[in-house]
């Protein structure tokens, strides 16, 4: 770190969620932070270095808040981050195109006293809509330098560097009414030089009724100023018939109208797509997606359904054809001539369909069928495969090398180029043990023993199963992301989620679980209740499979029967739901308003998906890699201290009586406390071996599946559920899903038997 | 201008028919709980309100004209104590009986508006439309409403929001949805997104409740 110069100020990024403060930051201090096309991804205050002013001044990012009188936790944050820190100068990050609401903020940063610069963000897109703001009027307005940046493309930000030195205190003074200033004046005499920022703004704070910062200032007041605050406040409020931070909202709305007028002005057309273009994506894209989600939903359930009838090939091929037509035909007819009327852009028409009543759903299927490719199949078995068998291999077997080949596709040729004769990490590692030590002395076997060594299962699991999963998946949920498709995604589940006790807004942490619970259950701190937080940490660590154990999952069932794999989604949702919907009856608190903020539908950009995929593998790599370890290492002592042996006999009446269940598979049960797909894999293999020649029991196979999906996914899990929950709750959850999950497979069985 | 007993009588055979189709002359007479029934029935006939043939009772033109209107007014009188009032059903019946040979067209109109045009009364039963009703019906749409009643593509200008919750009224006014904002209603289904200048907003049935919004 270079030397922090002690007297200068230092640099708060304050603005509106989405408008790119995250962006700034990076640019500022050339360090990452996560940046996303999601409102509130930042939920905590970032610090870094901008080096080049007055030799290094500290910048600190907050999560994006609309108003300074918080309504939420991270507006709490940016709230505090505010009042707290001395001699700042505030960079405003402002949306050009939504000038209005970042000058409501902008307001509230005069009435603290704090000097601003305004950057007017993502100008592009304020030209993209045919608008213009006249940067100099409202330079001159507020007395502030205003910028204009295009931050994604690094646009503006040298004028923003020089720019920062030269900060004001913008000159907005609004005047509130009689009645509210004289309630304003009588408790700034009453906080006078008892507080580091203006008290003015304080004053405003509490008079609107601010329950955080009331509690914050009684460490620092006396109860009697508090409660003298509180008198006045209600003296005041009995005039009016609305709640007094409205009636204050309203007249900082009504100023900010009259500031910008003759600003902001509509130039001329927006811009449009290229004729061309449009009539590509309408005439010819828009039907053959729809054929091709046809054709795929009508094969899928004759998959399903193919091993009850009897289908000749003809058939399967014939009616998904027929399907994909008649789904074609109707969603030009109804959508697309209707569309290419309007003058909207493509990308505009991509985010309504993303959000259409009806359109929605085909196109969620098409997303999830292409995100299923590339980490279910690609992802999760080609790499996987290649990974695990060959560049791993195992400490007792040589891999026996690969082939570098190409494949050409519609050739359906393969030429091989070399055949590389490597045979996998572990075999050389384990040769080289061997020259130390012998193979049955316990040190070779804590790294390479077949169960439980740390090398052999620990560092091979973590890096070659779940490595390969979980970078596609991020890459995927960072392509829906930056896209701007989640938040859409939320509108269209708002409604189930509400059923089970959330809202919309929890369809990140929810899609997240998909590919690591461990991380989902981080981002839980965007919802908004202390409720929804414990419902959303529960059905993550209940029913939401991760993406190393669905494909897991999917492969093994998969073999065995479509329509199985089938019964095991729908038990899965189906406890989602329930499970949710009774923990939203039981617990208390008021379900909490779905009101969020769609960002445009955008092109996400290459490299920002591709550094957000690094960072969060790099995340995943230096926080859920150690833990693997440990766990594998804890699974060790167990086996060799004889403890794992004592939980198996304990557990074996049950997994044999209720769930009827070899008692070997508890072994895979206790294994799946660590990691529920490892408990998956053992699991599948014990029933193999119990199977014999007449082949594995898909009823057994899929009881015992249940029951791991719904246990703890790992390790790692339970540990930050504790962090984020409290060890109390996380251990209450715990008590609650162990049982729970054997009596669902215990129920599971009793129906699969009574239709057999 | 017809009697109150002769309004009984109308009345009564006008329920008669919409339950039965059929209103037999001796059976009428037994149900009508006065002394003089015979007579008012007589005089019914003369002034053309009723005519009997083949001891069957059915209103003229004129009768049923004015029959309709005493059911209304009686069933919107019902609606009127139940709804607004609180009145239990005992009394509601007995004052009902009254007001319908008291209350005269404006008022009638009045409270039909104030109820907001009701369709059938609290047993169920159809309340005949007045004028009133189908001039409401023409103009379709009041002047202010919530959002939640606005149809997709709608243009309007929120009037005032109305809120049990402190908390929302907050969150929508710091996004800066206030009253005079210009909105345009994307779509309704499966929630509710607004445009507002060139934010987008969703939000779901329970706020678009609150807000109250004008046409333009």
């Amino acid at each position: 770190m270079s030397k922090l110069n002690s007297n200068a100020y230092k640099i708060a990024l304050v603005g509106n969620p989405n408008v790119g403060k995250s962006v700034i930051f990076g640019l500022l201090t050339g360090k990452y932070v996560t940046v996303s096309n999601y409102p509130g991804t930042t939920v905590e205050v970032t610090r870094g270095v901008c080096h080049g002013l007055d030799g290094g001044v500290e910048v600190v990012d907050t999560p994006g808040a609309n108003s300074l009188i918080p309504l939420s936790e991270d507006e709490c944050v940016a709230r505090d981050m505010l009042l707290e820190e001395n001699n700042k100068h505030v960079v405003q990050v402002v949306d050009a195109k939504n000038l209005r609401r970042g000058l409501l903020i902008t307001t509230q940063l005069a009435e603290m006293g704090l000097p601003v610069v305004i950057t007017l963000n993502m100008w592009d897109e304020l030209l993209d809509k045919g608008m213009n703001i006249d940067v100099n009027v409202l330079q001159e307005k507020l007395n502030i330098p205003v910028i204009k940046t295009i931050a994604t493309h690094r646009v503006g930000i040298s004028a923003l560097f020089s720019s920062i030195p030269n900060a004001k205190v913008p000159n907005l003074h609004i005047h509130y009414g009689t009645l509210i200033e004289e309630g304003i004046s009588k408790i700034e005499k009453l906080l006078q030089g008892k507080t580091v920022v203006y008290g003015r703004a304080l004053a405003i704070m509490l008079l609107s009724g601010d329950n955080s910062l009331e509690e914050k200032l009684r460490q620092e007041l006396s109860d009697h100023v508090i409660d003298e605050v509180q008198r006045i406040r209600v003296n005041i409020q009995e005039h009016f018939s609305s709640p007094l931070s409205y009636a204050i909202n309203i007249k900082r709305a009504n100023y900010v109208d009259a500031l910008i007028e003759g600003v902001v002005s509509t130039l001329k057309k927006e811009k449009e797509t290229h004729p061309a273009l449009r009539k590509i994506f309408f005439y010819f894209l828009v039907p053959l997606a729809s054929f091709f989600m046809g054709y795929k939903l009508m094969a899928l359930v004759l998959y399903l359904i193919s091993s009850r009838l009897a289908f000749s090939s003809m058939t399967m091929s014939v009616i998904p054809c027929i399907v994909g037509c008649a789904s074609s035909l109707w969603f030009s007819l109804n959508f697309s001539i209707k569309e290419f009327k309007t003058k909207s852009t493509v990308t505009e028409v991509l985010g309504r369909i993303t959000m259409h009543p009806v359109a929605a759903f085909p196109l969620l299927f098409i997303i999830l069928w292409i995100v299923y490719k590339l980490v279910g199949e690609f992802g999760a078995g080609t790499c996987v495969d290649f990974f695990e068998e060959k560049i791993f291999g195992r400490s007792s077997m040589p891999s026996g090398g690969f082939d570098v080949s190409i494949y050409i596709p519609f050739a359906q040729k393969t030429y091989v180029l070399t055949h590389v004769n490597f045979q996998g990490f572990n075999y050389y590692f384990g040769l080289l043990a061997q020259k130390v030590v012998n193979k049955d002395n316990i040190i070779f076997e804590l790294f390479f023993n077949e169960q439980s060594g740390l090398v052999q299962v620990g560092l091979t699991y973590a890096i070659a199963i779940v490595f390969p999963i979980v970078g596609f998946f991020f890459l995927a949920f960072g392509i829906m992301e930056d896209s701007g498709y989640l938040p859409r995604l939320a509108v269209m589940v708002d409604k189930v989620f509400k059923r089970i006790g959330l809202n919309g807004k929890a369809v990140l942490p929810m899609v997240l679980g998909l590919g690591c619970d461990t991380m989902a259950t981080l981002t839980t701190r965007i919802l908004n209740t202390k409720k929804e937080r414990i419902i959303a940490t529960l059905l993550l660590a209940l029913a939401v499979p991760c993406s190393a154990q669905l494909g897991v999952i999917s492969s093994v069932l998969g073999r065995v029967s479509g329509i199985y794999f089938a019964i095991y989604v729908v038990v899965i949702c189906s406890q989602l739901l329930l499970v949710g919907y009774l923990s939203s009856k039981v617990l208390p608190g008021a379900p909490s308003d779905f009101l969020m903020e769609i960002p445009p539908f955008r092109m996400p950009k290459l490299s920002n998906i591709f550094i957000k995929t690094f960072y969060r593998i790099h995340w995943f790599l230096k926080e859920a890699v150690p833990l693997f370890m440990l766990g594998t290492l804890a699974l060790f002592v167990a086996t060799k201290a004889g403890i794992l042996s004592f939980v198996e006999r304990m557990g074996a009446p049950i997994t044999q009586n209720f769930l009827g269940l070899p008692a070997e598979t508890t072994h895979g049960f206790i294994l799946g406390f660590l990691r529920r797909d490892y408990g998956a894999v053992s699991i599948f293999k014990t029933l193999e071996e119990k199977g014999g020649s007449g082949g594995i029991d898909p009823k057994q196979l899929l009881v015992s599946l249940v029951v791991i999906t719904l246990f703890i996914p790992c390790f790692a899990n339970f540990l930050v559920m504790i962090k984020e929950q409290g060890t109390k709750n996380a251990f209450l959850m715990f008590a609650f899903i162990l049982p729970y999950a054997v009596l669902i497979g215990g129920i599971l069985r009793v129906i699969l038997h009574q239709f057999s | 201008m017809t009697e109150p007993s002769q309004e009984e009588i109308l009345e009564l055979i006008w329920t008669i028919d919409e339950e039965n189709g059929e209103v037999e002359r001796n059976s009428l007479i037994k149900k009508i709980p006065l002394p003089s029934a015979e007579q008012i029935l007589n005089s019914l006939i003369q002034e053309d309100y009723v005519i009997i043939s083949d001891s069957k009772v059915a209103l003229t033109k004129k009768g049923l004209a004015n029959a309709r209107l005493v059911i209304r007014r009686h069933r919107l009188a019902e609606r009127l104590l139940n709804d607004v009032l609180d009145v239990k059903e005992d009394a509601m019946d007995s004052s009902a009986c009254k007001f319908e040979h008291i209350l005269d067209e404006e008022v009638t109109t009045s409270i039909c508006t104030l109820l907001g045009h009701p369709v059938t009364c609290p047993h169920g039963k159809a309340i005949p439309a007045g004028e009133c009703c189908e001039k409401a019906n023409k103009e379709i749409r009041p002047v202010v409403m919530p959002l939640s009643d606005l149809k997709s593509g709608d243009e309007a200008k929120i009037a005032y929001i109305v809120t049990k919750y402190h908390g929302r009224l907050d969150r929508l006014s710091s996004m800066g949805l206030l009253p005079g904002v210009k909105i345009h209603l994307h779509q309704r289904q499966p929630t509710y997104v607004i445009q507002m200048g060139e934010t987008q907003i969703a939000l779901d049935t329970a706020i678009a409740r609150d807000i109250y919004v004008r046409l333009i």
